[in-house]
């Protein structure tokens, strides 16, 4: 963060900090293939995030192919007809940058971190894999043995961690018949049947411009990202097989009250969930902020109704929170949650805690409660701007399932505006004692406490 | 590159002893200055050395309460973050009272003068600030974050629970809650169960093995938290670190503020180095059913101030330290699909110097990741690196430093680092040229001489297979 012309000088009055403030304008426009781009100015290092984020994800796999998005993220770092073998990672990180992906049921993501002058050659990376990826379809080569390490990083994702495996169940079982209802690494069997010809499958029907966001956040401005993105990315043509649309559909709300329960000899402590049909902030916009503003209050910290009354008068549990997903495209659950205090069973844990959830559902909000924690929520958007991966994540992640840059620029107006008769009818619309749920209990194996 | 022109002011001048030169700034028309809720100190004359370094330009001065502070100003995002750390930690605690510096850290921001726990936190929400602090085995630190807007009142606050903290016993008793939960979840934790196997085996007697039982959490009490309190935190030993929307004349009055209730100063033994090069290498396996087996691999470390440091920092790079750049992660991940990842790393910390590692693979591939792990450095020590190997290790490591400064809550923790270490403030600007002078004589005679397997200690948790060891004896009792 060097400046040049500031060398040696005190700041005596003000900063300009609100004048600057005006200057933070993230701002979007589309390649003539169909790329959307977004451009995050910030300036104070000189320093660059680069995503490139695809519009398909686990949600979007054919029935018995589960895990291939993912799968097919880790075969992008392989090899395209211009570079060789492993070669990707060496020429980024020789360029002193970081990279690596990730993938979702409703996005897969590529990323580059670099000093600004190397900007253009990340794009130049992202550009060939985007349209030369090989395969190597050798059954004993490179394809097989990253599906190896695949299968160990469900292992140790998932396999290894009994809160885990019981959570895995239960979303299953929540998304039933719904593209969310495998887990976005797949099914072990199935991952370890997935060949070099499924991973071509997938890149020839999903993998074209015209599917894809950049994401630039950094030391750059609208016109220089517009510049290098024309030079590397429009040349591409679209490839004109992403016709299907997403595989979106509404969750379907649960339909009957459930117990899932997993004993495992690790469990130490026992854990106590339920999981409720919520919001979605693309499908429901205004019901799944006011349940934010609502869970907040009910289950969100320290000062939340759950954890002053069972953790600290009651002392019934150790923790005890309330969240929602609403942050994929479609409906996530919406969770109660706790753990007990020594020697206290799940039973009453779960009779004190219902108590707590029923009293707010009769008797609402205090206004109080409620400007304090929508105030959290917009403040919370202010310290976030404070890491430049997390704003590039925070505009792809919300750009890829459909939203707008204005709606994320609005945000902390929009969660201001919530009043304390929205969140509490948002939360009596999800945990009325009318509404249907699945029960989730983590315990020790039989013998094991 | 963003330049952001200070307002050039008299005051300031006279005080200015900074070792950049003035004649540098070439003026640019000053900005108005934007009315704001931070007040300047009354005081004329705080002595402010700037200095302008590669990666920031970091203020230092002394408070006239005299607390050392090294502060970016960051006007672009209205926030303020403040870090304070003070030498002692958990290494520290007394005899038998494993869990005293977690009890007293743990209670900084339940409760301070007329307000307990719940009403401590509502005025923390209600300024949409954090204060929170943490103990680790020989650093106690505390970090403050506020909307700048807010900070006068964020400071204030987190003022009170220096100057009249409570420790009262609801969050006292909530504290041994917790604690005896963990004491029981810890027991299939595999990477405690990891850390607990290399204590015992490597450094049983040393303060770093220390941890919470039963007995000693029953010893503890709320006195004796305010008792310590006063121990870990003074003021002769406070260092602290800032970034944010704010400038040294507002920030100083404010770190007076948070400061004026520490006493003065305390005594703390320090904490005698751990000496792994004196250790017997050990096998451990500990029993956990589980699909996967974490393996973990630790020798001798290097000190900084030694010859052989930079070059290791660089070897680290090639041996486990650059991702897939690394060679155990082409072997191990990509050539045999052994591993979701391994890594390596180097600590510094004079008082327990290791070169570490470690990764998880399914209990059936146990023994086989372990050879592999060993042939790789076999191939290291009797060879050591080649040039193309050096010089992608050194583009990287210098080209990606930059990306450390990205934000004000890296830079904070940057310039705590270099404070805890006494790196000096011309740190950041030295360390690159350090890396770029070392030779590929300089990594292999490290190599030579750090990496042969036999100087490793092997940890495995899980039910490995293929390995020939007996299992550790009194593993956890399912």
């Amino acid at each position: 963060m060097k400046r040049s012309l500031a060398a040696g000088l005190l700041a005596l009055l003000a900063l300009p900090a609100f004048a600057e403030e005006a200057v933070w304008a993230p701002s979007t426009f589309t390649l003539d293939n169909g790329m959307e781009v977004v451009v995050i100015p910030d300036h104070r290092a000189p320093v660059v995030t680069h995503m490139v984020w695809y519009k398909v994800g686990a949600a979007d796999e054919a029935p018995g192919k589960s895990g291939i998005a993912h799968l097919f993220e880790h075969v992008m770092f392989k090899q395209t007809k211009n570079i060789g073998p492993e070669e990707f990672t060496s020429i980024v990180q020789r360029s002193g940058g970081q990279l690596n992906a990730f993938t979702s049921w409703d996005y897969t993501a590529y990323f580059e971190r670099v000093a600004k002058p190397q900007l253009g050659k990340m794009m130049e990376l992202e550009a060939e894999r985007m349209v030369n990826l090989i395969i190597n379809d050798d059954p004993g080569g490179p394809f097989i043995s990253e599906r190896d390490v695949v299968k160990e990083e469900r292992r140790q994702r998932i396999d290894n961690n009994p809160g885990v495996i019981l959570q895995e169940k239960v979303l299953s079982e929540f998304w039933k018949g719904h593209p969310y209802e495998i887990t976005v690494i797949g099914r072990m069997e199935e991952v370890a049947a997935l060949t070099p010809q499924d991973g071509l499958d997938f890149y020839k029907q999903y993998y074209s411009p015209g599917n894809a966001i950049l994401v630039v956040a950094g030391d750059v401005t609208p016109d220089e990202v517009r510049t290098l993105a024309e030079q590397h990315y429009g040349a591409i043509a679209p490839t004109g097989t992403v016709t299907a649309g997403r595989k979106w559909q509404p969750v379907t709300p649960l339909a009957e009250t459930q117990l899932m329960t997993h004993a495992d000899p690790k469990v130490r402590q026992p854990g106590w969930t339920r999981y409720y049909t919520g919001y979605s902030q693309r499908r429901q916009p205004a019901d799944a902020l006011a349940l934010e503003v609502g869970l907040e209050i009910l289950g969100g910290g320290m000062t939340s109704r759950l954890y002053q009354s069972l953790v600290e008068q009651q002392q019934l549990a150790i923790s005890a929170n309330a969240f929602a997903w609403t942050t994929l495209h479609d409906e996530g659950p919406a969770v109660l949650s706790a753990s007990p205090a020594p020697g206290v069973t799940l039973d009453a844990l779960e009779t004190a805690l219902m108590a707590e959830v029923e009293k707010v559902l009769a008797e609402g909000f205090t206004e109080k409660e409620v400007v304090r924690a929508r105030n959290k929520l917009a403040a919370d958007a202010i310290y976030g701007r404070d890491s430049q991966s997390g704003m590039a994540n925070a505009f792809g992640a919300w750009l890829a399932i459909g939203g707008t840059v204005e709606e994320i620029l609005a945000y902390p107006d929009t969660v201001r505006a919530i009043t304390p008769e929205q969140a509490i009818a948002a939360v009596r619309a999800v945990f009325g004692s009318e509404k249907h749920y699945i029960e989730a209990h983590l315990v020790p194996a039989e013998g094991y406490l | 590159m963003r330049t952001t022109q200070f307002l050039l002011a008299s005051v300031a001048l006279s005080a200015l002893t900074g070792c950049s030169t003035i004649s540098g700034w070439l003026g640019g028309a000053p900005q108005a200055p934007v009315a704001g809720t931070l007040v300047e100190a009354s005081k004329p004359g705080l002595a402010v050395t700037v200095h302008d370094g590669e990666f920031a330009e970091i203020q230092q001065f002394v408070t006239p309460g005299g607390v050392s502070v090294w502060l970016v100003s960051e006007p672009s995002i209205p926030i303020v973050a403040v870090q304070m750390a003070w030498k002692a930690g958990s290494a520290s605690d007394p005899a038998a009272a494993e869990g005293l510096s977690e009890l007293v850290t743990y209670s900084m921001n339940e409760g301070a003068g007329g307000l307990d726990s719940l009403g401590f936190q509502t005025a923390m929400e209600d300024l949409n600030m954090s204060f929170s602090c943490a103990a680790g085995a020989e650093w106690t630190s505390c970090s403050i974050s506020s909307l700048t807007d807010n900070a006068p009142a964020a400071m204030a606050l987190a003022a009170t629970a220096f100057a009249a903290p409570r420790f009262d016993e609801g969050p006292f008793e909530r504290f041994l809650r917790e604690e005896s939960v963990g004491l029981k979840t810890r027991e299939t934790n595999s990477g405690y169960l990891a850390w607990r196997a290399t204590t015992q085996a490597l450094y049983p007697d040393h303060p770093f093995a220390r941890e919470t039982t039963e007995e000693s959490l029953a010893s503890l009490t709320p006195d004796k938290a305010r008792a310590h309190m006063r121990t870990l935190m003074t003021r002769d030993r406070l260092i602290v670190t800032a970034v944010g929307a704010v400038s040294p004349e507002q920030l100083a009055p404010l770190i007076d503020q948070v400061a004026a209730g520490l006493p003065d100063t305390s005594t703390i033994a320090p904490v005698a180095p751990a000496d792994l090069t004196k250790a017997p290498v050990a096998k451990v396996i500990v029993d956990l059913p589980q699909p996967q087996s974490l393996v973990r691999f630790i020798g001798p470390g290097i000190d900084r101030n030694s010859p052989d440091f930079f070059p290791a920092f660089v070897l680290n790079y090639t041996v486990g330290g650059g991702g897939f750049e690394s060679r155990l992660m082409k072997t191990l991940r990509v050539a045999k699909g052994l591993t979701y990842g391994i890594s390596t790393s180097l600590d510094p910390n004079p008082s327990l110097l290791t070169w570490s590692g470690g990764g998880q693979t399914k209990n059936e591939s146990a023994g086989e990741f372990i050879t592999g792990v060993k042939d790789e450095m076999k191939a290291f020590a009797a060879s050591g690196v080649t040039e193309p190997e050096l010089a992608d290790a050194k583009a990287y490591l210098i080209g990606s430093y930059p990306l450390g400064f990205d934000s004000n809550a890296k830079i904070a923790g940057q310039m705590m680092s270099v404070r805890q270490e006494n790196l000096g403030v011309d740190y950041f600007d030295r360390r690159n040229k350090l890396i770029e002078a070392v030779t590929i004589e300089d990594v292999n005679r490290v190599a030579g001489t750090y990496l042969d397997p036999d100087r490793f200690s092997f940890i495995i948790v899980g039910q490995p297979e293929g390995i020939e060891m007996p299992a550790l004896a009194g593993s956890p009792a399912p």
